[in-house]
């Protein structure tokens, strides 16, 4: 499977353009399109204010699809530029206005019973994965979100980041190397696949 | 040999270019690319592939929840095109008649100053009674004002019948003339200002005023004006 799949390719211009002349289903394919992706990589990111940011990040996209130019590829990368900045914005935001949703902090700092990741993994699903992909540093596990879920090459990922693309390579395969060893002890069961013992 | 040494140096390259990614690194951009590792791969390599889809994986009924809301939001949030459209052409018309107006205004206020030009001042005077430009001036000759002749005094033709001159209208006395009728200032005895500031700005009573000598007939500014200047008296 390659990620990344373009679900609209040839159709995406016509959707574009129906769309930025106010077209609701062209628009509704658009965000079909898109919408998944950009939700797993603000959960990522950001994690319950997901949902808040990406509809941020579509009031914009409603706002300047009509001076936007471009392929699916483009429209992407344009997408997601906005999603980090209102990304960027929601974590200053929560650095000025900490919240604590206990009293009792003590709990977090407590280790599990079981082990997490075998945890994640007996029943693995999308949520599951990303919540792993998210163990990751910010900046590596953005970038193989991007990579990844989102389906751009190294380039494009590193003009959204602000990074060279060979950084932007250096940190995927550090996050790959460090994900890696974290289900290494982990047994998988997957349906599709049957279980594999590591 | 050529064709020899040239396949030698692009194998060296090509296996340069090979060796510049690492096995891991090289599986990683297959990871990161989404293609399949086989099954010869390592198990936790093929467990971390699976993690990969799983994240890639197709969107769940969750993640399309909100499409309603999406489009809805989108339609509020589009700007309206047709009334845009309607107010562009609109704004032109309104900016123009008004600056138009604005300009009219202050023509109006310049012309009922007489500050424009004279052709403009009397188009103007002609269209809503502004007043009227200031006849062109005459610049007399300056033989004729300093011989004028005893019996001629004020009377002569270059100061005869033509209006208030440009001196006369400021009401200050020209040294060009020189008071050569001395009979008539003589007669007036001492002519005060006043006496030659209406002289000056009013020629049909400066006769009177200024004595018999200055001015013979109405209307001779230019002959005022020399009766000012005899204030020798």
């Amino acid at each position: 499977m390659l990620y990344g799949r373009f679900v609209l390719d040839g159709d995406f211009p016509d959707a574009l353009r129906l769309a930025a002349c106010g077209d609701a289903a062209a628009f509704a394919r658009l965000w079909r399109d898109t919408h998944p992706p950009l939700l797993r990589y603000l959960w990522v990111s950001v994690g319950d204010a997901a949902e808040d940011v990406a509809a941020d990040v579509w009031l914009d996209v409603a706002r300047r699809i009509g001076s936007f130019h471009g392929g699916e590829q483009e429209f992407r990368g344009w997408l997601f530029t906005m999603a980090r900045r209102k990304m960027i914005d929601r974590h200053r935001y929560e650095a000025r206005r900490p919240v604590s949703p206990t009293a009792n902090g003590e709990l977090f700092e407590r280790p599990a019973p079981d082990d997490t990741v075998a945890a994640a993994l007996e029943c693995i699903s999308t949520e599951t994965a990303l919540a792993l992909i998210a163990t990751l540093p910010r900046d590596q596990a953005e970038i193989i979100a991007l990579r990844v879920v989102v389906g751009l090459d190294a380039s494009a990922v590193a003009q959204i980041v602000g990074k060279s693309p060979g950084a932007v390579r250096v940190a995927a395969h550090r996050g790959l190397r460090t994900l890696r060893d974290r289900v290494a002890n982990a047994t998988v069961t997957s349906p599709g696949r049957g279980g594999v013992t590591l | 040999m050529r064709v020899f040494t040239a396949s030698l140096a692009e194998m060296w390259f090509s296996a340069r270019r090979r060796s510049r990614l690492s096995p891991d690194e090289a599986t990683a951009e297959l990871m990161l690319a989404g293609r399949p590792l086989g099954q010869h791969a390592p198990a936790s390599q093929r467990t971390l592939e699976l993690v990969l889809a799983t994240a890639a994986g197709p969107a769940t009924e969750r993640e399309l929840a909100g499409e309603t809301a999406a489009v809805t939001a989108f339609l509020a949030a589009l700007p309206e095109p047709e009334p845009a459209r309607r107010r562009g052409p609109r704004r032109i018309p309104v900016l123009a008649v008004a600056f138009m107006f604005v300009a009219l205004l202050a023509l109006c206020g310049t012309a009922e100053a007489g500050a424009l030009p004279a052709p403009l001042q009397r188009l103007a005077h002609q269209a809503i009674n502004a007043p009227a430009p200031p006849p062109a001036m005459r610049v007399p000759r300056p033989s004729a004002d300093v011989t004028p002749g005893p019996g001629t005094t004020g009377s002569h033709p270059a100061s005869a019948g033509s209006g208030p001159s440009q001196e006369s209208r400021t009401g200050k006395p020209s040294a060009s003339p020189k008071p050569t009728h001395t009979s008539a200032s003589q007669g007036n005895g001492k002519p005060t200002a006043s006496a030659s500031a209406s002289a000056s700005t009013q020629p049909t009573t400066s006769t009177t005023d200024n004595g018999k000598g200055n001015g013979g007939t109405p209307g001779q500014g230019g002959g005022n004006g020399n009766g000012n200047g005899n204030g020798n008296g």
